[in-house]
């Protein structure tokens, strides 16, 4: 058994005694530094996150899926890189780097052309939440430029800037459909985040929860028909699964402590979490169930 | 300066409302030189059966946090005002708190919330010396709080009467708070600055002249004396005079066993370390127990350095121009929920609350109208303030704000107040007051009590 075997073989062990998951689970980090916005790539051999590597900086991290090691994703960073994206073909990475004070510039980095490009917008609010078209036409992101914040696109040159929502409340996580047609988001228009898909071109609106409690972070699986979310609808963060439509969502962690940050990983079986256990914050893969406990959206 | 007022307060069993009275005693000395000429000293002696709070925890939540989506949610305020967050009820009647503080919900029995804070400036350094001192700045820099207990209480053994607990004083970019310590009371009664890591581990700044020197590895004096002997022999006349006093009391501590023992977390369960979370500010509430534990009179916990939130280099603090939302739900308020729902805990489990005053607070609250950035600027018209122990009634909601959380609807309470409150619970009453001529003009805030 080599030296990497056993480790996972570890993990694996940990990861059956770990309370507060509905499903199998295993722990990927052991650390506990809080983590956020973790995202598969390399066909999901490698999970991208950012994490507090010290009191003042935010990194993004590469966890080698295979071995658990993981090290900075860029080497020399020192300022925070948060919100970070992948385009499905690897070839485009995005995300939020902070400039200065109160000042954030949202970068798409050509990572075959090594070219970087540069959304610009007036005002000086954060860019949030890039998601890619899986065909790499544009990236749509959240941004309040003078107002609400609304969703936005992009194409991977940062040009042809458009607004796709003209919606009351906050907009926040696009995702989309791997069709490309459909992006399910977040918006707070009835009071707290609900979650509504709509046509990539802004049109069609339906909305799919409705609860006086949050409903968050909505990522679109692999096959397009399940959605991802984070809910506070039992109390508490935890992460959900319900059809593409709003129906049968299932409950997949149950904890107490904090769930939050799903993503899935391109098998559709499985998703990664950040997980709070016993006060540290770590990441979890995790398996999606077909059936089980069942809440409901109204 | 003899302001009877118009608050509403109790009778005081002498035809004066208590705040009144108060508000008298703290005047009369000034007015009259030291005589206490006129002053009911029945009166004061029951007021001085109110004074239980041996020690004092105040968390300071540097950079403002945003009371709309904290512990003053305005669910029927218009869209542009009331924010994204959904409500959730607590154990107290008539408190709602925003869904991000799931854990201080279910412990509201424990402690009361005021939601009519005001301040009187609006920028950080500023309102950071208000909250900290009650007054502004200038002309002169009035005491700490925590100065005060100092002064009051005295040295007791080894360790310092009053820690801040943080990375340094509380800043923003361009300078820090100047009430952050002794002010007219004096440099001998500054925090002594002592910082606490994710894990756990304790620094002490002071001590950094001196390589590889952590509590955990001063054992005995002689050791500790030979390396002092040998950083001073490095050190110019002038800054051995500066090093000595600056260190004096650092070193002294450490050279104490019982309070060398206080700094170490290890000696905690691994599931009491645990319950206050992996997090600087976590382990720092912990901490602070500890302290106050060990009999130190005055604690107070710095939720970061600076209050830059989105910054290089910045600890992100409560001052969120920028990513208010995203902050408050991803960081912020799980940290804070965590950390203060432990020290509730833990505290009411040891019984420590029964004679130790928590408060949490900023120095103002945030722009209830949403900022075009998506997020909520200063605003020290209104925020909150959240106290238990020592005394005070919890499960309480005291004050009230308008619709849209701009300012309070009740007679607004000052950081003087709060001063002046936590001063009169730790047995510093209106002649101490006098005497140390600090808080002058300050009244109880007496329906916490």
């Amino acid at each position: 058994m080599s030296f990497y075997s056993f480790t996972r073989g570890c993990f694996f062990l940990l990861g059956l005694l770990t309370a507060g998951f509905s499903s199998a689970q295993t722990p990927l980090t052991t650390d506990g530094s809080n983590k956020r916005d973790p995202v598969f790539i390399d066909d999901g051999a490698t999970l991208v996150y950012g994490v507090d590597e010290n009191r003042d900086l935010i990194r993004l991290r590469q966890l080698d899926l295979d071995t658990l090691e993981s090290k900075p994703y860029y080497e020399s960073a020192n300022r925070h890189h948060v919100e970070v994206a992948f385009s499905r073909d690897g070839r485009y990475i995005s995300y939020t780097e902070c400039t200065g004070n109160l000042t954030a510039q949202f970068v798409i980095k050509d990572l075959q052309e090594k070219k970087d490009y540069f959304v610009k917008h007036s005002g000086r609010g954060g860019t949030r939440s890039p998601a890619f078209a899986p065909d790499n036409s544009v990236v749509v992101y959240a941004f309040a430029e003078k107002g609400p914040q609304q969703l936005w696109s992009v194409d991977m040159e940062a040009k042809n800037k458009k607004q796709l929502t003209q919606c009351e409340g906050i907009s926040n996580w696009p995702s989309f459909t791997p069709d490309g047609k459909t992006i399910v988001f977040s918006n707070t228009r009835e009071n707290n985040y609900e979650i509504y898909s709509m046509d990539a071109n802004g049109s069609n609106e339906k909305r799919l929860t409705e609860n006086t409690i949050m409903d968050i972070r909505p990522v679109v699986s692999p096959n397009g028909k399940q959605i991802a979310f984070t809910s506070m609808r039992n109390g508490f963060y935890n992460v959900y699964v319900m059809n593409f439509d709003g129906s049968d969502v299932r409950q997949v962690t149950d904890s107490e402590e904090r769930d939050d940050y799903p993503t899935w990983h391109p098998d559709g079986k499985r998703l990664a979490v950040v997980s709070e256990r016993k006060g540290k914050f770590d990441l979890y893969m995790v398996e999606v169930p077909s059936s089980g406990k069942i809440t409901t959206n109204r | 300066m003899l302001d009877f007022g118009n608050f509403k307060a109790r009778d005081c069993g002498n035809g004066l409302g208590r705040r009144s009275f108060l508000k008298t005693a703290s005047a009369l000395p000034f007015a009259f030189g030291a005589g206490y000429g006129g002053i009911d000293l029945e009166a004061a002696r029951k007021l001085g059966d109110r004074a239980k709070a041996k020690s004092v925890i105040l968390l300071w939540l540097w950079g403002g946090p945003s009371h709309l989506d904290t512990f003053d949610p305005k669910p029927d305020a218009p869209m542009e005002y009331r924010g994204p967050f959904g409500v959730i009820p607590t154990k107290t009647d008539g408190l709602q708190v925003t869904e991000l503080l799931p854990q201080l919900a279910k412990r509201s029995h424990l402690y009361s919330v005021i939601r009519s804070m005001q301040t009187t400036n609006g920028g950080h350094p500023g309102a950071g010396t208000v909250g900290l001192t009650g007054f502004e700045e200038n002309p002169t820099v009035h005491p700490n709080f925590g100065s005060i207990m100092s002064k009051h209480r005295g040295r007791s053994g080894a360790l310092p009467p009053f820690f801040y607990l943080g990375q340094g004083i509380p800043r923003d970019l361009p300078r820090r708070i100047e009430g952050y310590g002794g002010g007219t009371l004096g440099k001998a009664y500054d925090p002594f600055l002592v910082s606490c890591s994710e894990n756990g581990k304790v620094g002490i700044p002071t001590l950094d002249l001196l390589p590889g020197m952590t509590p955990n590895r001063i054992h005995h004096r002689r050791s500790l004396m030979a390396q002092l002997d040998d950083t001073s022999r490095k050190l110019d006349g002038k800054g051995v005079k500066g090093w000595n006093q600056a260190h004096h009391a650092a070193y002294g501590l450490l050279t104490d066993p019982k309070a060398r023992d206080s700094f170490d977390l290890t000696t905690e369960t691994q599931a009491t370390r645990d319950a206050y979370g992996q997090t600087s500010f976590g382990q720092s509430c912990l901490l602070a127990r500890r302290l106050v534990e060990t009999g130190v009179p005055y604690v107070q916990v710095n939720w970061s350095e600076y209050v830059e939130t989105f910054t290089p280099n910045g600890d992100f603090g409560w001052d969120t121009h920028i990513y208010n939302f995203e902050l408050l739900q991803d960081r912020h308020c799980p940290i804070f929920d965590r950390a203060f729902s432990a020290l509730l805990d833990d505290m009411n489990s040891r019984g420590l609350l029964e004679d130790t005053l928590v408060i949490a607070t900023g120095e103002f609250g945030r722009t209830p109208k949403i900022s075009n950035r998506a997020a909520r600027e200063h605003h020290k018209d209104c925020y909150f303030s959240v106290w238990a122990g020592a005394g005070i009634q919890p499960g309480r909601v005291i004050g009230e704000s308008d619709k849209r959380g701009e300012r309070p609807v009740t007679e607004p309470i000052t950081p003087l107040m709060m001063g002046t409150t936590i001063a009169e619970l730790s047995g510093i009453g209106a002649r101490e007051r006098a005497e140390m001529k600090v808080l002058d003009g300050g009244s109880v805030i007496n329906e916490l009590l």
